[in-house]
């Protein structure tokens, strides 16, 4: 059990997050802060708003009311790949790579806001362009070797079976040298096994890079195992937040979770 | 060469070839990293002074547990240098055995590869009190560690620095003093029977029986590249990875990750090489299946050359030259398939193949011959090293080739083979019983049942405890059966079962599930466990066929008549297999007890509960039933 990281200042702090598809109120005033070195736990039954709210904090949705404030800056106005370039970097729930590429090919697209270099520089590649791009791969090469991805380095993705690839997507978010990682069911559809392997690799994230991660997940073992805190939604409403403890004996979640009797 | 030690050989090589020639090269972050013979010295005299400071003395022991990588070699040489023994442990030990091993060989150090292999040792610690320090090499995962036992493999490096400096001559002078009755390492013998026992090997063994070795099979100046590839725990990877690249000199490459091997052989191309029995089983397998899914018109190219090469094959083995048309319609095969699939395997380069450390089917032998691939099934063990060795131009699928030149063979009027030896072991480690035990009147006495044939080649049957009696009083050798019966792409292992009580021989079947599983889909059977496939009634028949195969190749008396297929792999985890993957006969006969009184008696159907114990040590029990199945005669 990881002890809490009570004086930890908020790296985002989310106010009041409404977000509406039509009739629908998919979030409702949730307020959630995420501090530096934390693992983050959002929780809750199917549809109740997970996915919407990584989406709102990476700007594919953008939020009718509430503010989204990292380092003091508000991003719900903001492109998808502003907030990338800003460090936030996260994993998909279906796994969003380019399945023609290699794994390591989608890891050097994934670098790419990192690159200076023009593209006409890029085909004549030599000197600064070329020593770039190697410092690139050494970069690189330091996550598959964190992801144990040796084997599958050179292989299509599109080939690769479903865990490897959920293990490209995490590698690719962190490629991007990201401040904050948040990441959609990174175990979703795996065996034990492979749960073990990701839950491990996460905790050596955290462990190495030192920035705050926020999990979306639904398996409570895991999730009480290896986060500091935990968030619940239900329909659009954070109905409780708090310590894996609390979270466990908390009756609303209970509820939430089980049916009213 | 007068160096009597290892690394006293290994010092003349940074004396000869210095910063200049390669000695080591391992894939690491996708590129081949290389080591000179200059770096390979001074990273074995620093952790050596590293171990010094830290308090290793003449005599002591250290482990070393992790995959092949050159921190282990170098570990070894530095521990060597200082006239300790290296015990090599092998990288799937449960923590148990680890403890056992590292407690029995009364080591001061342990060297860790990773996360993996410090854990097992922090679990033991307490209870090995020797154990000084654990020193790991792939800091990966440890960062938050801080138990002080623990100490990374560059912190000892920079601690040799320092020492150098207080006592610049200090190693010199150890290596000077290091003679060849120093025990260089220990390796346990991997026990199919009892606990295991360290057979201890000096520097004269490592260094002069390798020589002469070396010699036999002309490892010398070709520049030979090696891959490291079997555990440096086992006395072959020690013989030829670590005495061998030292003494000959070869480059020694070690693949990224064991799941790379594949892909890393084919970038190096090596020209000698050891693969176990098992290995080349498997690659063969893998040949078959994926020319099973292959098109037609490559199907029809590999049936139609395949032939070719194996007649050719023939009459090489027979002693006989291959006349001009042969070598045509060879050379069209070699150039249309053989050629192709060495370098898919990365076997284009390779001169010198070993194989040993369990029987290998003579049809294997026979395959790889047709590609052109001589593969030399030697005879050794843990305590005399290599015994028997096949020599170039005389290489015959069925036997082990003649006694080396430093080894006299007799047999006794049992059929066991007896050895004299000039390079011996230095006995078993705290086991004077079990050593003296094992020699009489000079012979060593090997357990082994075998006989020569006339031209003196040595011919191994099995395990002298093995060969079974059935109720008529015929001899038979289980193993034999076996190993044919695993020559099918559709069995991954055979438990051949026979004795004085009954009247026929019956086998237990593991079913490959790779190549059964692509044989279910290929013919539309849903199947959902190892279990469910392993009983369908098509596999069944698929598997009968496959004995029947085998049956027609073997004397009336040893033939199946019935068999299972067991309802789960054999695990090493549960004991079902030694670490090298050998099957632990009596314990399995033992453990399905019930099922092997099922095959004697006259049910078709037998229900099973077994314990399964899992990867994580957790255990669970499975319920199920089998088919018990009659092979037919054909």
């Amino acid at each position: 059990m990881i002890q809490e990281q009570e004086d930890h200042k908020p790296i985002i702090s989310i106010q009041d997050l409404s977000l509406k598809f039509g009739g629908l109120q998919a979030l409702n005033n949730v307020s959630v802060d995420i501090k530096s070195g934390e693992i983050l736990s959002i929780i809750g039954p199917n549809g109740a708003g997970k996915t919407s709210f990584f989406n709102c904090i990476n700007g594919f949705y953008h939020p009718y009311q509430g503010q989204i404030l990292y380092q003091g800056r508000d991003l719900t106005r903001l492109k998808p790949h502003k907030i990338a370039a800003l460090g936030i970097a996260r994993t998909f729930q279906n796994i969003e790579l380019f399945s023609g590429l290699s794994a390591l090919d989608n890891l050097m697209a994934a670098r790419h806001i990192h690159m200076k270099r023009g593209a006409l520089s890029g085909c004549l590649f030599f000197g600064p362009t070329r020593r770039e791009e190697i410092a690139h791969r050494e970069k690189i090469e330091e996550i598959i070797d964190l992801l144990e991805m040796e084997p599958i380095r050179k292989k299509l993705v599109g080939s690769l079976p479903y865990g490897e690839r959920k293990k490209v997507d995490l590698a690719r978010a962190l490629c991007m040298d990201p401040e904050v990682l948040l990441l959609d069911e990174p175990m979703a559809g795996m065996n034990v096994e492979e749960k073990e392997d990701i839950a491990r690799f996460v905790l050596d994230i955290y462990e190495l890079k030192k920035i705050p991660i926020v999990l979306i997940e639904h398996d409570m073992d895991v999730v009480m195992d290896i986060t500091h805190r935990i968030a619940v939604l239900d329909f659009g409403l954070k109905i409780a937040e708090g310590l894996p403890e609390e979270i466990k004996n908390n009756e609303r979640v209970l509820k939430a979770y089980l049916g009213e009797e | 060469m007068s160096a009597e030690t290892l690394p006293q050989a290994l010092r003349e090589n940074y004396k000869k070839y210095g910063p200049r020639v390669v000695a080591m090269r391992v894939k690491d972050r996708g590129i081949w990293q290389e080591y000179t013979w200059e770096d390979y010295y001074l990273k074995v005299k620093y952790f050596c002074l590293g171990l010094v400071s830290l308090g290793l003395e003449k005599g002591d022991k250290v482990s070393i547990l992790g995959e092949n990588k050159p921190e282990w070699f170098w570990a070894e040489l530095a521990v060597q240098s200082t006239g300790c023994a290296a015990v090599g442990i092998f990288t799937d030990c449960l923590p148990e055995e680890v403890k056992y091993y590292a407690e029995h060989s009364d080591s001061t150090f342990a060297v860790c590869h990773d996360q993996e292999q410090v854990d097992k040792f922090l679990e033991i610690k307490d209870d090995l009190p020797k154990l000084k320090k654990v020193i790991y090499w792939d800091p990966k995962g440890i960062w938050t560690y801080n138990d002080p036992i623990l100490l990374s493999f560059d912190e000892v490096i920079d601690l040799g620095k320092g020492y150098e400096k207080k006592d610049p001559d200090l190693f010199d002078e150890m290596v000077d003093q290091g003679s060849g009755d120093d025990i260089g390492a220990f390796c346990y013998t991997s026990g199919t029977t009892g606990l295991p026992k360290g057979g201890m090997l000096s520097q004269r063994f490592l260094v002069e029986s390798v020589l002469l070795w070396g010699k036999l099979d002309d490892w010398f100046g070709k520049k030979y590249e090696y891959l490291s590839f079997i555990p440096p725990a086992w006395i072959t990877e020690q013989a030829i990875g670590v005495a061998g690249a030292i003494l000959v000199p070869m480059v020694v490459n070690f693949p990224e990750e064991p799941e790379t091997v594949q892909e890393n052989i084919r970038e190096i191309g090596p020209h000698i090489l050891f693969f176990g029995a098992r290995l080349w089983e498997n690659l063969n397998r893998m040949v078959q299946a994926k020319m099973m899914d292959s098109t037609f018109l490559r199907r029809l190219i590999y049936r139609l050359s395949l032939p070719i090469g194996l007649k050719v094959a023939d009459i090489k083995s027979g002693g006989n030259n291959i006349n001009l048309a042969w070598r045509f319609v060879y050379f069209l095969a070699y150039h249309a398939v053989f050629r192709q699939l060495r370098d898919r395997l990365g076997l284009s380069n390779v001169v010198v193949v070993y194989s040993a450390g369990g029987a290998i089917s003579p049809d294997i032998i026979r395959y790889f011959r047709a590609l052109g691939i001589d593969i030399r099934l030697f005879y050794g063990s843990t305590e005399q090293g290599a015994v028997s060795m096949p020599r170039r131009g005389d290489i015959r699928p069925e036997t082990s080739g003649p006694p080396v030149p430093w080894v006299e063979i007799k047999l006794s009027d049992e059929g066991e083979i007896l050895i004299k030896n000039e390079y011996p072991y230095s006995g078993y480690y705290k086991n004077p019983e079990a050593t003296a035990e094992k020699v009489k009147d000079g012979w060593f006495y090997t357990g082994d049942f075998g006989h020569m044939n006339e031209d003196g080649h040595l011919i191994v049957i099995d395990r002298m405890e093995d060969l079974k009696e059935l109720a008529g009083g015929k001899k038979f050798s289980p193993q034999y059966s076996e190993v044919r019966l695993r020559f099918s792409p559709y069995i991954k292992d055979a438990l051949v079962i026979g004795g004085p009580d009954k009247e026929y021989v019956t086998v237990l079947v593991n079913i490959d599930l790779d190549n059964v599983g692509r044989f279910a889909e290929a013919r539309h059977i849903a199947y959902t466990t190892f279990t469910d496939l392993s009983q369908k009634e098509e596999v069944l028949d698929l598997i009968e066929n496959e004995i029947v195969k085998v049956n027609d190749t073997l004397p009336e008396w040893t033939r199946t008549k019935r068999f299972v297929n067991l309802h789960k792999e054999f695990d090493a985890d549960e004991d079902e297999l030694t670490r090298t993957r050998k099957l632990r006969r009596t314990f399995v006969e033992d453990r399905y007890k019930d099922l092997i009184d099922a095959l004697y008696g006259d049910e078709e159907v037998y229900k099973v509960e077994a314990s399964v114990t899992y990867r994580d040590g957790r255990k669970g029990t499975i319920e199920t039933s089998i088919h018990v199945n009659e092979v037919q005669e054909k």
